[in-house]
């Protein structure tokens, strides 16, 4: 089954979690959203940013003592941002049974998998904010430092090239190690295997015996989301007028479903990836046995 | 014979006198000017000869200082700054920095590459000898004994009425780290307020302060004659013309510069600058236009020469005319704190690598701010320790006035990815970070914090002078300025000097306007409080609304939020189109219209031409009926966005 196969066949999946980060963002928005109406709706100074935007006075805005503070808007934005992290974690197990079926699951059997898994996707989680956490602030870290080396460079482009072959680096890095974790996941569904840690070690073999194929998958999948933001940005400014509400939230929520498309995708990578892994074991396995039945 | 003694003494303090005189004089030379005479009042002749050490970021020189005593009194006390020593960490400039932050330093700690200082290693007096232990550092501002940015000298004999003195001083600098303005940067350096500069006399007295962290500088007008001499693969720029540059038997280079009545004199030097060139066909005659780039930002010469010289043009056009012959424009390296300041003829721009087109702060706005320093510090040369606003504050008035020329007031600070904003735009949100802490006519070092300081001397000087603008017409203002311009170039005014050519000019009492505007903090604030419409006969129970019959009764309160008083015009639309305008004097808190007629009120607006630039709120200053929920919609369209992005962001990397 290919990876794109998978994601086709379960474009249900792609849609729920995108309407649920829509539903979600809609909430995180409404302090905002109460504050921005109250100050805009009745006065005519409002259309400097509803025909263009002038940026001057989306400050002036923020500067009103009755907008209230920016920090309510943005602590409540970031509590819905949490929350749809929460709810991929808990929903996470259901996706990728069903993309190891080459059928439609039930409903049932896509929430038994998540109430299955919850307990192990949080560990799973928990071990991968450690891991990962220690990794990042080292290789952050380590570019920082190098950037600040850089600094005694006459030339100010070289910082700015040193950070940004970091990021790539670490990019790369932090990618790998994701897909560590998306084949622990993956085996911990479709193994059912409730012991995450013994899951761990395997992930990691499969992960580091075939790094460049999985990477380079990865890699790719990242640079089209990257093509589609940038497009869709370029997109929204060339045809949507200024003051076309409904024709930004189209364009921009367009660019929203299709990223989320992207990491489907990859989830969808390692799902068929550890499937063929499997068959390939167990090729291996009906091989010795018929092998050995044949020496005997 | 005490007659005969004291007539002995006169006679001899006279030929003493004469004798000084007739040797010494400040020059009339013309030679960086595009003017057959002086243009000012020459008080100063300096004459420098510097050697600079890159590798260990000092200098040595000697400074002959000519001074023409024009006071009207006999003087036998100078003050001479020393601005360098402010480089120290118990000076008064880093202890108010440390308390209340610079323009780029909180000092959270001390990095003891920052340390500079100006060491005069002998000061002598032409005829009088070697004074140098009578130098004594002063405070005249805080009693800080740490401070040694101002140093006094007491001579023997003193400099009679329109006497000559010469100065002839030994000095060392150590330059810092640059932190602010002056110093060094891995292989560059500008050196401002390097020499030892004497005070000025204004208004019977002298005029010195100690270098605080709020303030800038105040010197004389006179000719500078300095000669650098610095590595030989050094660039050197400097204000003034060029005279000579030529490589020395020992290897080293020595470049010289003439500057004719300028008030200070900077330099820079580095071995990677690459320099560009252009001609500005001034009013007065060719100004040689050099741009010093860093070598990453040659592809924004284009852009540095073509904004210099769109602003060399409105600046002539605007105010008067630009009288010397050269102008240098330096590109420090990026991130350096010795960007966008001004010195006469010569100032600092500040761009870097990426600097986009459509977003014209860098470089555009820099440089057009600091060439108008040329104007409003150059040649009307205020006193900036005490009168921060009117050379930062009337050229951010300026940056407004010529940015809108050159690229039209929608688009004059941004026009990027469908965002636009003016540069009067610009100068509200920061005028509104500290609208009320603070005077126009509050002395530099005596604002609040570095907060007030920025947004009082600049932004809100800008605003009330485009308010001005508003009420007494652009074109009065413009002819203000102008005159205002003309007349005190070249000399020191004061801010009554500037207020009353205003008044002059537009024929109007303004004091109730300058009263608040300048030397006040009150806070204007207007707000259209409520309105409301209902018909006349409301209490029918069987009454039909109906468009263009019923007759409604319909009130407008407006508001003063606060305590700036000042007349405004209010423009109340009806549905059926038609429009009526108040005028209030806003001398009560509110005030109330009553109109009865066969249309209800549509909207409300204070201002309609848009003329006040101060009001601390324009979004109270209208109100809808028909609420239009478009724009809160677009915005909370691109939170709920950014919402939606953070989520995905978080989920695609820890799920």
């Amino acid at each position: 089954m290919s990876a794109a196969g998978m994601v086709r066949r379960n474009k249900r999946y792609i849609v729920w979690f995108f309407l649920l980060n829509l539903l979600f963002a809609h909430f995180g928005a409404n302090a905002f959203s109460t504050h921005v109406h109250a100050i805009l709706d009745h006065s005519l100074y409002s259309d400097r940013m509803l025909h263009g935007f002038d940026p001057t006075v989306f400050l002036e805005m923020l500067f009103r003592p009755d907008f209230g503070p920016l920090r309510s808007s943005s602590a409540l934005a970031t509590i819905f941002a949490v929350l749809f992290l929460v709810a991929s974690i808990v929903f996470m197990p259901g996706v990728l049974l069903g993309y190891s079926y080459d059928h439609r699951i039930s409903r049932n059997e896509f929430f038994r998998a998540c109430s299955q898994n919850l307990w192990r996707f949080v560990r799973l989680f928990l071990i991968y904010a450690v891991i990962a956490g220690l990794i990042t602030a080292i290789l952050f870290g380590v570019q920082a430092g190098a950037a600040h080396a850089a600094e005694r460079s006459l030339d100010e482009r070289v910082p700015i090239l040193v950070q940004f072959a970091g990021l790539v680096i670490i990019f790369l890095i932090m990618t790998s190690v994701r897909i560590w974790f998306d084949l622990a996941q993956t085996r911990v569904v479709l193994q059912d295997q409730a012991a995450v840690r013994k899951t761990l070690r395997p992930a990691l073999r499969m992960t580091r015996q075939h790094i460049g194929h999985l990477l380079g998958s990865y890699v790719v999948i990242s640079i089209a989301a990257l093509v589609v933001f940038v497009a869709g940005i370029w997109l929204w400014h060339s045809i949507v007028p200024a003051s076309s509400v409904l024709g930004a939230f189209l364009i921009s929520e367009a660019m929203m479903l299709v990223l989320l498309g992207m990491r489907f995708w990859q989830r969808a990578v390692a799902v068929a990836f550890y499937l063929d892994q499997q068959m390939e074991a167990a090729e291996v396995a009906i091989s010795s046995r018929t092998t050995a039945i044949a020496n005997v | 014979m005490p007659v005969a003694r004291t007539l002995g003494s006169f006679f001899l303090f006279a030929a003493v006198s004469w004798t000084q005189s007739a040797d010494l004089s400040i020059p009339a030379t013309t030679s960086a000017i595009n003017s057959p005479m002086p243009l000012s009042q020459r008080v100063v002749h300096y004459e420098i000869e510097a050697k600079y050490d890159p590798q260990k970021h000092a200098l040595d020189a000697t400074e002959t200082l000519t001074y023409h005593n024009l006071t009207g009194q006999a003087l036998d006390t100078f003050p001479f700054h020393l601005y360098l020593n402010g480089f120290q960490p118990g000076s008064t400039f880093v202890r108010e920095g440390k308390r209340e932050a610079t323009r780029g330093q909180d000092f959270e700690s001390w990095d003891p590459q920052n340390y500079g200082a100006e060491e005069i290693k002998s000061f002598e007096v032409e005829g009088q000898g070697d004074l140098t232990p009578r130098l004594q550092f002063v405070h005249p501002d805080d009693d800080n004994a740490d401070d040694r940015t101002v140093a006094q000298i007491r001579l023997p004999k003193p400099v009679p009425i329109n006497g000559y003195v010469q100065f002839k001083i030994k000095w060392h600098d150590q330059f810092p780290k640059v932190l602010e303005r002056t110093g060094w940067d891995k292989d560059f350096l500008l050196a401002g307020q390097w020499f030892p500069k004497v005070g000025v006399w204004w208004h019977g007295a002298w005029n010195y302060h100690q270098f605080h962290a709020y303030t800038e500088f105040f010197a004389d007008f006179g000719v500078y004659d300095v000669k650098i001499t610095v590595p030989q693969n050094e660039i050197v720029g400097a204000s003034g013309v060029e005279v000579s540059n030529s490589v020395n038997p020992d290897g080293m280079r020595t470049v010289t510069y003439h500057g004719d009545d300028i008030h200070d004199f900077a330099w820079t030097a580095s071995p990677r600058y690459r320099d560009f060139f252009d001609t500005f066909p001034g009013s007065m005659g060719p100004v040689k236009i050099r741009v010093m780039l860093q070598p990453e930002h040659i592809a924004q010469s284009e852009r540095h020469i073509h904004v210099l010289k769109e602003c060399m043009d409105r600046a002539e056009r605007f105010y008067g005319p630009y009288p010397y012959k050269a102008v240098t424009l330096v590109d420090p390296p990026a991130g350096s704190q010795s960007f966008g300041m001004e010195y006469p003829t010569f100032f600092t721009g500040g761009t870097d690598w990426l600097a986009p087109k459509g977003f014209l702060e860098e470089p555009e706005f820099t440089i057009e701010h600091e060439f108008g320093h040329q104007y409003w510090y150059g040649m009307v040369a205020t006193n900036e320790f005490e009168d921060a606003w009117m050379d930062e504050g009337i050229n951010s008035y300026s940056d407004v006035k010529i940015m809108d020329s050159i690229y039209g007031p929608e688009a004059s600070w941004i026009n990027w990815f469908g965002a636009t904003g003016g540069a009067r735009g610009r100068m509200r949100p920061f005028y509104m970070s500290a609208t009320d802490l603070d005077p126009l006519a509050r002395k530099g070092w005596q604002y609040a914090n570095n907060a007030s300081y920025g947004a009082v001397s600049y932004a809100k000087t800008a605003v009330v002078l485009l308010t001005l603008e508003g009420v007494i017409g652009e074109d009065t203002m413009m002819r203000a300025m102008r005159t205002y311009f003309t007349r005190y170039r070249f000399t020191h005014p004061t801010k009554e000097d500037f207020l009353k050519t205003i008044e002059e000019v537009s024929g109007k009492d303004l004091r109730w306007y300058f009263n608040q505007a300048v030397y006040g903090t009150e806070v204007l604030d207007y707000k259209v409080l409520k309105v409301s419409s209902y018909p006349v006969e409301w209490y029918r129970p069987d009454l039909k609304e109906k468009k263009g019959e019923t007759e409604y009764v319909s009130n407008v309160w407006i508001q003063r939020k606060e305590n700036f008083v000042m007349p405004i015009d209010v423009e109340v639309k009806f549905d059926n189109g038609e429009k009526v305008r108040e005028h209030w004097n806003g001398q009560d808190r509110w005030v109330r219209y009553a109109y009865q007629k066969k249309t209800k009120v549509a909207s409300v607006e204070i201002d309609p031409d848009h003329k006040i630039w101060v009001d601390r709120d324009n979004f109270n200053n209208s109100f809808v009926v028909e609420a239009n929920t478009t724009a809160g919609r677009k915005l909370v369209n691109y939170f709920q966005l950014i919402t939606q992005f953070l989520g995905q962001l978080l989920a695609w990397w820890l799920v």
